[in-house]
């Protein structure tokens, strides 16, 4: 017979084709798992990776809980939060930096108001909350904050002949000169990434028109005048002096010959990075890091507004989902309970945010000391262009930062573009 | 070509089996039992390509960061106009024909070449067929990946290979705005050429030995038989992988999003990387919609024009007729 399939049974087939088909594509991609409670971060090295995961884990026997755990590299977990964020579907509990980009999540109903939420409040620094209040009200709990500065190699800038870090703008062109003249590489630079370059911009910014002046600019979304055209001459005229690692343009931040592995390595001779910078030297390279790393905070600029004190900084805090059950609000607190930070602080070498550093970190190690004290200090900060902004002009920042450093746009054109990103914005 | 899968009916007819029941047509399926086969890819196809198409559509003409449910904010043909001024969406244009003409020029030649000799018999023939034909079983991401060490500046396979030739130039060969576009487009040949191989290599074996054999009794030389027989026939084999070429140029993502992210500042950087840049970095989704647009755009003017100017000969029956003539 030339047509073994009955119609009734063509039919039955067609049918379960269909029902396979569409069953298929339902149970397709989904951002959330089977699990009661998803954690989204980015603390993706051991020891605090694997730390996180025991505290999840403990957390959800004591709680009869299912975690699903997530540690994602920093781009990675940006690229993913993207997506996530349009589809409504995000985690029930994931890093966040605060600012324009919460703002947004925010705004779409997405983020849990943890105002009055969180038992633990009180053992945290307020200055740590302002971050990740929007509009009044608390979106997220952080457990981390810092300042970005220059990390340097002490050995490096003496074989230069540099013997105090530099102050202002001028003396800090003068030892990046020292520095080639004696075959030293003088700055590592993720060019590939974008936002390490972005900080340079920012600073040079910070330092000549001062914090209100940047914030006015941000305010009005108008980037014009002298002081912002200077800020992006002077990454220019830096960049002229071709201060980076060879390759830097298409090099990442985190991997084996990134900038972080250079300074690991001991081959170039100073970074501009923030708190975490010395935990990722070691992991990128696999070495111990440079045997004396200094930190100065970035050079003023002369007759610029901005003081050598105001810092630019952020920290890494977590939100809840909208939707999230009210065990995953509880599970903040108990990653903040003394003990148990204690540990995460030793493990990640965070900087506390802990009302009381002295009990939870009795004898912090050298490298956060430096940036604890830079924050104990400090009269200003601001937090990262690319995280305070809304997305869109953040990417815009670190998309021109790059052109400039490479010569491929200059400080007008700079402007130009910041200003119709924030034209398109509003 | 065509497959046979059952012997051809008698000409002579068989007698119906049942007395009285009228003959049927055997292996024609009635317009119920075709309905029932084609519904189930047809409900697919409207849910999973049509409307994700209409709705970038419709998206393209709103601003709209892609939160919050619908978009609301509409702009017209905003987000096209700033896409014609876009200098970005310019280069990638620009870099996309770049990239076609040299795969034409340099990759399908070299293929075919290759193509021609492992045609011949020699022994270990087949390994070097497998060999090449390797590369293209990686994936993308990682073959970028495995680029990336390759290539990477301090410590690279590449520079300790110019090293060992006694070449001392720092060649920065992801990192050079000038060269990091050739360098893709070398690490895509390595990956393609083998498939595009294999493709001319069945397009050769499908020529006749006879008109070889009649060539040469009547004299001809093996290039007079290249020129006249082998090129000729192997033509809608050519035809078909420029095809091929240009669409998977104008889709090009993963490779180069892992190797550069599209840098140094945009010199790598293709139309999939911008639109996904704007979209999902940069939470502009109404204009990475329209980019979306244009590259269906590209794609589809492309398609058309390509089929009906150059492969209409060889398509001719396959799909205009639907599945050929029945007569």
């Amino acid at each position: 017979m030339r047509n073994p399939l009955g119609r009734p049974k063509a039919l039955l087939a067609a049918g379960a084709a269909t029902a396979l088909a569409l069953s298929g594509a339902a149970c397709g991609d989904s951002g959330e798992s089977d699990a009661d409670i998803t954690w989204w971060h980015i603390q993706n090295q051991d020891p605090l990776m694997s730390t996180w995961q025991e505290f999840a884990d403990d957390f959800g026997d004591e709680h009869d809980l299912s975690f699903d755990v997530q540690a994602i590299e920093n781009q990675s977990f940006k690229d993913r939060m993207g997506p996530a964020s349009q589809s409504g579907d995000v985690p029930d509990v994931f890093h966040t930096w605060g600012g324009g980009v919460l703002a947004e999540q925010v705004e779409a109903g997405l983020v849990k108001d943890l105002t009055g939420q969180l038992d633990c409040i009180d053992s945290i620094n307020p200055i740590a909350l302002e971050a990740y209040t929007i509009d009044g009200k608390l979106y997220a709990m952080p457990f981390d904050a810092g300042v970005v500065g220059f990390w340097y190699n002490i050995d490096l800038f003496a074989e230069a002949g540099i013997e105090a870090p530099p102050q202002t703008w001028d003396e800090f062109l003068a030892d990046v000169e020292a520095l080639k003249a004696a075959g030293i590489a003088p700055i590592a630079l993720a060019g590939a990434d974008q936002w390490p370059g972005h900080y340079y911009w920012t600073y040079l910014a910070m330092r000549i028109v001062g914090l209100d002046g940047l914030e006015q600019a941000a305010a009005a979304g108008d980037f014009s005048g002298e002081g912002f055209e200077q800020a992006g001459d002077l990454v220019a005229e830096l960049a002229a002096l071709e201060p980076f690692q060879p390759g830097f343009e298409s090099a990442s931040y985190g991997e084996a010959d990134g900038q972080a592995a250079n300074m690991g390595e001991g081959v170039t001779a100073m970074e501009l990075m923030g708190q975490w910078a010395p935990q990722v030297q070691r992991d990128a390279s696999g070495t111990d890091g440079p045997a004396n790393l200094g930190f100065f905070p970035f050079p003023t600029v002369e007759g610029g507004a901005g003081a050598g004190t105001e810092w630019l900084g952020g920290g890494n805090g977590y939100a809840v989902a909208a939707d999230a059950p009210d065990e995953a609000v509880e599970f903040l607190c108990y990653l903040m309970e003394p003990e148990n930070y204690a540990r995460a602080i030793v493990d990640g070498n965070l900087t506390p945010v802990a009302a009381d550093t002295e009990a939870v970190a009795p004898d912090l190690n050298a490298d956060a000391q430096k940036v604890v004290e830079a924050l104990a200090t400090a009269t200003g900060t601001q937090l990262y262009l690319d995280q305070a902004y809304p997305p869109a002009i953040g990417g815009v920042i670190n998309e021109a930062t790059e052109g400039l450093i490479l010569g491929q746009i200059t400080s007008e054109d700079f402007i130009e573009m910041v200003n119709a990103a924030w034209a398109a914005e509003a | 070509m065509s497959v046979k899968l059952s012997p051809p009916d008698s000409p002579v007819r068989r007698p119906a089996l049942g007395a009285g029941s009228r003959p049927r047509r055997a292996g024609r399926p009635g317009p119920g039992v075709l309905a029932s086969f084609i519904a189930p890819s047809l409900v697919l196809f409207l849910l999973f390509v049509i409307l994700p198409v209409l709705f970038a559509a419709y998206v393209s003409f709103f601003r709209w960061n892609g939160l919050g449910g619908v978009p609301t904010d509409f702009v017209g043909l905003d987000n096209f106009r700033a896409m014609l001024g876009d200098e970005v969406f310019l280069g990638d244009l620009w870099r996309l024909g770049l990239i076609v003409v040299l795969s034409i020029l340099v990759q399908l030649p070299l293929a075919f070449g290759l193509a021609m000799l492992l045609h011949q018999r020699f022994p270990g023939r087949t390994a070097f067929r497998l060999l090449f034909f390797v590369p293209y079983v990686l994936t993308e991401a990682v073959t970028a990946v495995l680029f990336r060490l390759v290539f990477s500046p301090r410590r690279g396979f590449a520079d300790s290979i110019m090293a060992n030739l006694g070449i001392d130039a720092q060649i920065g060969w992801l990192s050079d705005r000038d060269i990091v576009l050739f360098v893709i487009f070398g690490i895509l040949t390595w990956k393609f050429f083998g498939f595009h191989m294999i493709l001319f290599l069945a397009g050769r074996q499908n020529i006749p030995d006879e008109l070889y054999e009649a060539a040469a009794i009547d004299g001809a030389t093996g290039a007079q038989a290249f020129r006249s027989i082998t090129l000729p026939l192997m033509g809608p084999t050519v035809r078909l992988i420029i095809f091929l070429s240009v669409i998977g140029t104008v889709q090009l993502f993963d490779l180069v999003y892992v190797l550069t992210g599209g840098g140094p500042f945009h010199a790598s950087e293709t139309l999939a990387i911008t639109m996904y840049e704007q979209g999902f970095q940069r939470g502009q989704i109404g204009y990475a919609s329209a980019l979306s647009i244009a590259m269906f755009l590209v794609s589809l003017v492309f398609a058309l024009f390509y089929q009906r100017l150059v492969l209409s000969r060889d398509l001719k029956g396959s799909l205009t007729t639907a599945g050929g003539n029945r007569s």
